[in-house]
């Protein structure tokens, strides 16, 4: 029989078979796998495919035989670009190996920085205060005085000071003083 | 590589006055003792191993080495750059530059092949391609 089976028959089961709790994983990306986005393995990852978007791997990353990367690498253990590995991104690592033929560019740490994952930097806008309190709150008192009062004198029997006349406050503002 | 060391030993340390330059198969060769320094700006026709402590800017047409324990704080231009000590500086490199297991490299690098080997430890920019030769614009 013309057997035209799909050629996602992976030679790598430990892709599909990670589900118990606490193994670590091993993927591979075969030379036919495509990736377009974000990635997360707690484990570790062969690329002999494409990839783009970024890695995250807590074990080990190797790029080789034709895997050819587009993004951001973080690896807690060892990055290899192999020969025939292609990446072109930043990489954080623990330790890296670049064999010669392999191209590579990117911005590269290592260090103690590796341990802390890079999180996405969100900066929170820092709330600008209104700097403007430098109007006379009396002036826009609210104006519920419909009366045009051209004097007002609160007339409580002591000799009240002219105030801003033009500005006339309601009383119960002056009753809320503390 | 087994060059240099026979070099270093025919010729202890700072043979490029003295004797003249090291001449191995019509090359010259500069080479640098664990014990000695430089400071300042080196040009150089030929290939240069640096031991001891450098510090400045290295244009060499040739091969360039640093070796394991050496201290260099030098933007580097060669035709190949092999490192095994410490360097801190921009790198240049025409062909290939190579990172022993004992290497740390921090600076940024231009370079056509690369190989780094496990162990090594390299911060800064990689680029890979041919070196822009309009001086040291950036």
């Amino acid at each position: 029989m013309s057997s035209t089976a799909p050629a996602a028959k992976n030679r790598a089961p430990a892709a599909a078979g990670n589900g118990s709790d606490g193994a670590q994983s091993s993927i591979v990306l075969g030379p036919r796998d495509r990736l377009v986005g974000q990635l997360y393995v707690e484990g570790d990852l062969r690329v002999v495919g494409t990839v783009e978007g970024g890695l995250e791997v807590t074990g080990s990353v190797e790029i080789d035989d034709g895997g050819r990367v587009t993004g951001p690498v973080t690896a807690h253990d060892r990055l290899v670009v192999g020969r025939a590995g292609s990446l072109v991104g930043d990489v954080r690592v623990a330790r890296l190996v670049v064999q010669d033929g392999a191209t590579f560019s990117g911005k590269v740490s290592m260090g103690k920085q590796v341990e802390a994952p890079p999180k996405p930097v969100e900066l929170p806008a820092p709330v600008a205060e209104p700097v403007k309190a430098e109007e006379p709150v009396q002036a826009k008192a609210p104006v519920t005085v419909v009366e045009p009062v051209k004097a007002p004198q609160p007339g409580k029997g002591q000799p009240a000071k002219p105030q801003q006349f033009h500005a006339p406050k309601p009383p119960d503002r002056k009753g809320k003083r503390r | 590589m087994d060059v240099q060391e026979a070099v270093a030993e025919s010729t202890p340390v700072a043979s490029a006055e003295d004797n003249g330059d090291a001449k191995r198969g019509g090359q010259r060769k500069f080479t640098m003792g664990p014990n000695d320094s430089l400071e300042g700006k080196l040009v150089y026709e030929g290939d240069v191993h640096v031991d001891g402590r450098a510090e400045g800017e290295f244009k060499v047409t040739g091969n360039l080495d640093v070796a394991q324990g050496a201290t260099a704080r030098i933007s580097i231009e060669a035709a190949n750059v092999t490192v095994k000590g410490q360097v801190e500086g921009s790198v240049n490199v025409h062909d290939k530059l190579t990172l022993g297991k004992n290497a740390r490299l921090s600076g940024d690098i231009v370079v056509r092949r690369l190989q780094i080997e496990d162990g090594a430890s390299l911060n800064g920019h990689v680029r890979m391609g041919d070196i822009e030769q309009h001086g040291s614009g950036g």
